[in-house]
């Protein structure tokens, strides 16, 4: 299983109206446990690139496969169910319920009734959230909901993990805890990383890919990432055009 | 957690209450005034359908009467064909069905947002209103029976006992099967929220989005929730026609639409008995204040609209449990330390009423 590829875009592009959101994006996650960081300025279409992975949007143009499976066009549920999980840039929680619900709704997609609540308990434990569990979701901190999102993607046990901004709102501790998570989840699943927070990437990451307007700008390994004077000018917000 | 409804005292009560009104009233009271409080039995299984599909499916529908009426229609015509009434009792229910799986086919399935849902719910009602209205000449008639336009149709017959013999029912007949009607629709319903695919309605109303990113297929979701809501609606309307024994296109209006609207928003989203309770106090008083005549029914609806949603913006039943539960814990506070001041004791409860 291990060699399979997981994941590859080919030619993917997304318009808004006059916008172009992801301009012809060639990407690929090669094996099972791969872990790629997405770097990009605002706006850039990293979000807009997830949207199009999982169905919430459905591309202009481009192919999208999953596990040799052609996906692009195909409904949120269904790409869902085939083993994609996200977590969204902004929580999308069921607000009125404890943590504790929320995660055992996501677990018992995958799991009958004893098993999904012996799931549910491990994934808030894992996720260093046990205190929250009686907690109604809708009150708790960015920083909690996001633990909590994760906590409900990985009880359902995705074969590739998406998180867009996972750390932003994190305490220093929360993020070293989604550190460790992340590096765990890799030994089960792929995972692409959406993040600014270079210090959270190094410490995760080795491979990134850097989207600049839509476009892949660079794709290296980490440390040459951070040391390449063009991507630097595009996170300062000067002309990439000049590169 | 998962409670078993089964286990909700709440339901036994509800339960048991109509059981009592269904056995005693028409020992308790006369003809005439069964007769009026059938009227309330019909129009609270209309509440019901639209209490379902918006408190726990979030579908909110401005043509709920459009179901109302078509399935008033589908009896009538029906039952003056065919002589009988059972087939076309059932009819009432499975065409507003069929038609409430193709209009939410186009509207979920095309991505409507909320606002336009309310549009195409409303324009569509309109248009069976205005058609419905152009049927007045004596070609536009299914078999037997003309379809009226404006006049309406009259002598619709009234429904058989379901037995062998089927003979005509009685009014008491019709009340106590009526309330047998919505009992069985109030459980059932209580049934199908506490189910599987009611949870997964809830989650969809609480956060769409992450429904589908649970893998629940959201847009076919939402078609069954809201057809089923359509038949329940349809088979109001056929109870309806056969109480009247007349049917005309007001049974599409907007006033119809708007006041099961009213209803649910008074009763409470979210909660199944408060909108029965709302037909009834509502109907009732716009029955008294109609039969003095000085205001009109449209206006009076608006009148006690503003100041409910101003006043109970939760409706009627959430907001009287949350009192309720407001005065238990005062009581619980009371008890457990005798001497302590009000002005404390206020606070708690402003506390409890800011979540
Ligand atoms: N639904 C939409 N309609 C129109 N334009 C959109 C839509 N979604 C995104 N865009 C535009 O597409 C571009 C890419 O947005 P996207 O959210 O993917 O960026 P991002 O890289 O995730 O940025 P950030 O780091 O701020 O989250 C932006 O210019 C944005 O305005
Ligand atoms: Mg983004």
């Amino acid at each position: 299983m291990s060699d399979q590829e997981i994941l590859r875009t080919t030619g993917l592009t997304m318009r808004f109206g006059g916008v172009t959101a992801v301009n012809n994006v060639n990407f690929s996650i090669d094996h099972e446990g791969e872990l790629r960081c997405l770097l990009g300025p605002n706006g850039a279409g990293k979000s807009t690139f997830f949207k199009c992975l999982t169905g919430q949007l459905v591309p202009t143009e481009g192919t999208i496969t999953f596990m040799g499976e052609p996906i692009a066009g195909m409904d949120t549920h269904e790409i869902v169910n085939l083993g994609i999980g996200i977590k969204t840039q902004v929580p999308n929680l069921f607000n009125g319920l404890s943590a504790y619900d929320n995660v055992r709704l996501a677990a018992k997609r995958k799991h009958l009734k004893r098993q999904a609540i012996e799931k549910t308990f491990d994934m808030l434990s894992n996720c260093g959230i046990e205190n929250l569990k009686g907690s109604e979701v809708g009150l708790l901190s960015h920083g909690q909901r996001q633990l909590i999102e994760l906590a409900m993607v990985l009880a359902a046990e995705p074969t590739l993990v998406l998180l867009d901004e996972p750390a932003a709102g994190m305490t220093g501790e929360e993020r070293d805890r989604l550190a460790f998570l992340v590096k765990e989840v890799t030994k089960t699943a792929s995972v692409i990383v959406v993040e600014h927070d270079m210090a959270f990437i190094k410490q995760i990451a080795k491979n990134v890919t850097v989207f600049h307007r839509g476009e892949i700008f660079a794709e290296d390994d980490v440390k040459k990432i951070m040391k390449n004077k063009s991507v630097q000018e595009i996170y300062l917000g000067k002309s990439a055009d000049a590169a | 957690m998962e409670k078993s409804i089964l286990k909700d005292p709440g339901l036994y009560v509800m339960v048991s209450i109509g059981l009592l009104i269904m056995i005693f009233l028409p020992i308790m009271m006369d003809m005439f005034a069964i007769m009026q409080i059938t009227q309330y039995v019909v129009l609270s299984v209309y509440a019901l359908s639209l209490a379902y599909i918006w408190g726990y499916g979030g579908i909110l529908s401005f043509g709920q009467s459009c179901f109302f009426g078509l399935g008033a229609y589908t009896f009538a015509v029906a039952s003056i064909n065919m002589g009988s009434t059972s087939l076309p009792f059932i009819l009432a229910i499975i065409i507003p069905a069929l038609f409430g799986v193709l209009l939410g086919y186009f509207m979920f399935y095309g991505r409507l947002s909320d606002v336009y849902l309310g549009v195409v719910t409303l324009v569509v009602t309109l248009i069976f209103w205005k058609l419905i209205n152009h049927t007045a000449g004596p070609q536009y008639a299914i078999g037997d029976a003309r379809l009226g336009g404006f006049n309406g149709i009259p002598s619709i017959p009234i429904l058989n006992m379901p037995t062998a013999n089927g003979q005509m029912m009685d009014p008491i007949q019709m009340f106590v099967t009526f309330m047998a009607i919505l009992i069985m629709v109030y459980v059932g319903l209580r049934l199908l929220i506490a189910s599987e695919f009611g949870r997964v309605s809830i989650s969809i109303r609480e956060n769409e989005v992450r429904s589908s990113l649970l893998g629940y297929d959201v847009r076919r979701h939402k078609v069954v929730v809201f057809s089923i809501g359509c038949g329940i609606a349809g088979m109001s309307g056929a109870m309806w026609a056969t109480y009247q024994t007349f049917i005309d296109p007001n049974a599409f209006s907007l006033e119809m639409s708007a006041k099961a609207l009213v209803w649910v928003m008074a009763g409470g989203v979210g909660t199944l008995a408060g909108p029965i309770i709302a037909v009834v106090i509502l109907q009732w008083i716009s029955l008294k204040l109609g039969q003095l005549n000085i205001i009109n029914n449209f206006v009076l609806l608006g009148l006690i609209l503003v100041p409910l949603v101003l006043i109970l913006p939760k409706g009627l039943l959430p907001t009287v449990k949350q009192w309720s539960q407001d005065l238990w814990t005062i009581w619980k506070k009371n008890k457990a330390n005798e001497g302590d001041t009000i002005i404390k004791e206020s606070e708690t409860v402003n506390a409890g009423r800011r979540k």
